[in-house]
């Protein structure tokens, strides 16, 4: 399997930075954004496979950078870290699309089982997909130059 | 305290209320028992007029009849026709068959010689020129005389009249039985002491009196009598006996006579005394009542109105506390970010650090300067965070500490900075501004800190609420001296309230949130607060611009607190 592309989106730089270093440090490649507007740029330029959300921060508020993610890049898997005691605002982001929630704080080890778990389901899906395009040019091999040439 | 209110207002309703009407009604019922009294009282004295009054007249009819019938004879025959025996004695037949009071009869002639006599005395031939009667009758023509007892000791009065010519006069006499005028009188009886009888001028009884006097004794009360003019006349005397009566005395037209009818004063006037012993009985025992009933009513009332007010005050003061723990439920869900955000933070380095010290164990508990560098920077980090940590769980202290009204000089210019500090870092996750401009000489004011601060939470809340989710949030905290009072003014340029709103925002219970996120409670309790606190709350508010919350708080006490 290949390195796990995981982006962190938080207000606190020191979250992030300590966070970083401890998920590089097992393995994980990871990307920090503090706010929506760079995250969604580091999600243009990297291929990323899962994404830690903070719900709740200024400027673009977390649902709705969820909204966005899922919307141009449906395959990346975000899991959601809250502060609030409420589900509230967990259960609106699974209903968008996330894969899980994690209250905070959270365990580093906790936070790493997610983000596996949700790398293996967007290597899953990925499977599918491929499995489908390959059964689609094995039974319409001339669908192929159809592309082509549209 | 409580007692005193009850007691103040129940006789504040006794007084202002009730006793205007009772006393009213206690004087109407007063003065038509005053005037019945009087009125009742004269309705006896008209009874006894009335009695006396036609007795007289019988009486003096009767003296009239008699009179007539002597000047008839006198009229009809001449002194000399007369002067026989056996013509007199025909003329006294004559009279005895008009009436047979008729006794005897006798003839005088000009100088008072006894001419002729027919009857049962041995008079002819007397001379009675000197006798009273003689000169009355000489110079009046008429005469009738007091009773005396004559013979058989009958009771008797004389009447006397002039005959012939002016020139050469005689006169004609007569004895008249009084029984039947003294049957009529003695017969008169006005209840159990009732009487009647007939006084001479001279104060001797003409017929006898039921409660003791002889005919012809001196009457014992007769210089009380208040005669002499024609009138009847009423008064109340002491008897003698030294009962009171009550009187009723007139003269009579024919004679020197006084006709007396008395009843004694307690008997009298005792249907008087009766019914007005019985209405003022029944206005005291009404009166009685009333009062009574009143003094229920009032202490009922009152009872009514200070529960009433007892209420009142510990709505208000559950009020204060609902709207208290409804903004910390509020805050609740905020300060759990709050608190999280750095224990994540906290929970990273911890893990960093553990890290670390594992891979120091690893290699045989040496560490290197590049490691120990991180550890140190992890450490400060963690106390930064506590730190944060200690800001909110103290502001939420502040918040939630049981607040006694306790009034104390608050200056304005430090209160406020730290309530902006509790809503500060939500204002920022909502992209919001808030901006503060106090004058910089405020005066301190005499108020309640934890009050004024919860006054102050809940409108700089309702701002960002107001402004949460859209552009360019801006909340602006004003605060300016006008007068003796401090104004602050809360502006936001968020959603603005509805019109048909305005009027419900400070009741209790209104929200224009959705279920579940907003209790009514903050702006009521609010007001609530302010208010107790002598103080005015207002707004203005233009839909989809902003609003305007302005409270005005007396300075009073906190100008000289504040030097």
């Amino acid at each position: 399997m290949d390195t796990v592309k995981v982006l962190l989106i938080d207000d606190e730089e020191r979250f992030l930075a300590t966070t970083k270093t401890l998920l590089d440090k097992r393995g994980v490649k990871t990307f920090t954004a503090s706010n929506g507007v760079f995250a969604l740029k580091l999600l243009e330029d990297n291929a990323i496979d899962v994404v830690v959300l903070d719900v709740k921060m200024p400027g673009l508020d977390g649902i709705e950078v969820l909204r966005k993610i899922k919307q141009r890049f449906p395959l990346v898997e975000v899991l959601m870290l809250t502060g609030h005691a409420s589900v509230k605002s967990a259960v609106e982001g699974l209903r968008l699309g996330a894969f899980d929630y994690l209250v905070k704080p959270c365990d580093v080890s906790d936070l790493l089982d997610k983000i596996n778990e949700a790398h293996e389901k967007r290597a899953a899906v990925e499977a599918k997909i491929q499995k489908a395009k390959i059964e689609d040019i094995i039974s319409h091999p001339l669908a192929v130059f159809d592309k082509k040439n549209n | 305290m409580e007692q005193d209110r009850f007691k103040k207002t129940r006789r504040m309703i006794l007084v202002r209320a009730l006793l205007p009407a009772f006393a009213v009604l206690m004087l109407v019922c007063t003065t038509l028992v005053y005037y019945f009294g009087i009125y009742s009282r004269d309705r006896v004295k008209a009874e006894m007029e009335t009695v006396v009054r036609g007795h007289l007249q019988i009486i003096d009819r009767f003296l009239e009849e008699r009179a007539a019938d002597l000047r008839l004879t006198s009229a009809s025959y001449d002194a000399a026709y007369l002067s026989e025996d056996k013509n007199l004695a025909r003329v006294l037949r004559n009279l005895q068959a008009g009436s047979n009071a008729f006794f005897d009869v006798g003839v005088f002639d000009k100088d008072g010689n006894h001419l002729a006599y027919v009857g049962p005395y041995d008079l002819a031939g007397k001379k009675y020129s000197d006798a009273p009667w003689w000169k009355a009758v000489k110079e009046k023509g008429i005469y009738v005389s007091d009773v005396f007892l004559g013979f058989r000791n009958i009771p008797h009065f004389i009447v006397a009249v002039r005959g012939g010519s002016p020139e050469e006069p005689w006169y004609l006499r007569a004895t008249i039985d009084s029984m039947a005028f003294n049957d009529l009188v003695e017969s008169v009886r006005i209840g159990k002491t009732g009487e009647a009888y007939l006084v001479s001028k001279g104060g001797l009884f003409q017929t006898k009196r039921r409660s003791g006097g002889n005919l012809m004794d001196p009457d014992p009360d007769f210089e009380k009598y208040e005669s002499g003019s024609n009138r009847i006349e009423t008064f109340t005397a002491v008897s003698a006996s030294g009962d009171k009566f009550l009187f009723a005395t007139g003269e009579l037209k024919m004679a020197d006579l006084v006709l007396v009818v008395r009843q004694e004063t307690d008997e009298a006037y005792a249907p008087v005394v009766g019914a007005v012993t019985v209405a003022s009985a029944i206005i005291l025992g009404g009166g009685g009542l009333v009062a009574v009933l009143s003094y229920i009513l009032a202490s009922y009332l009152a009872g009514q109105l200070s529960t009433a007010e007892r209420e009142n005050r510990q709505m208000r003061t559950q009020l204060i506390i609902a709207g208290k723990l409804a903004e910390l439920g509020e805050m609740s869900a905020g300060v759990a970010h709050e608190i999280n955000n750095p224990l994540q933070v906290m929970k990273s380095e911890h893990t960093l650090i553990s890290d670390l010290l594992s891979d120091a164990e690893e290699e045989g508990g040496h560490i290197d300067a590049d490691h120990l560098a991180i550890i140190k920077d992890s450490v400060d980090q963690i106390a930064l965070q506590i730190d944060r940590c200690k800001n909110i769980t103290q502001g939420l202290l502040r918040f939630a500490r049981k607040s006694e009204s306790s009034m104390e000089a608050v200056s304005i210019q430090g209160f406020l900075p730290t309530v902006v500090d509790m809503v500060e870092h939500q204002a920022f996750l909502s992209n919001i501004k808030i901006i503060q401009e106090l004058d910089p000489d405020l005066p301190s004011v005499m108020s309640d800190p934890n009050q004024l601060q919860q006054v102050f939470l809940n409108l700089l809340n309702n701002a960002i609420h107001a402004i949460d989710g859209r552009q360019s949030g801006e909340v602006r905290i004003r605060a300016g001296r006008e007068n003796s009072h401090l104004k602050i003014s809360v502006t936001d340029n968020g959603c603005g309230i509805k019109p048909e709103d305005m009027e419900k925002i400070f009741l209790p219970f209104f929200t224009t949130k959705p279920v579940g996120q907003g209790t009514g409670l903050g702006l009521s309790t609010a007001y609530g607060i302010v208010k107790g606190l002598g103080g005015e709350i207002d707004v203005t508010s233009e839909l989809n611009a902003g609003t305007v919350f302005t409270v005005t708080l007396p300075i009073e006490a906190g100008e000289r607190a504040g030097g």
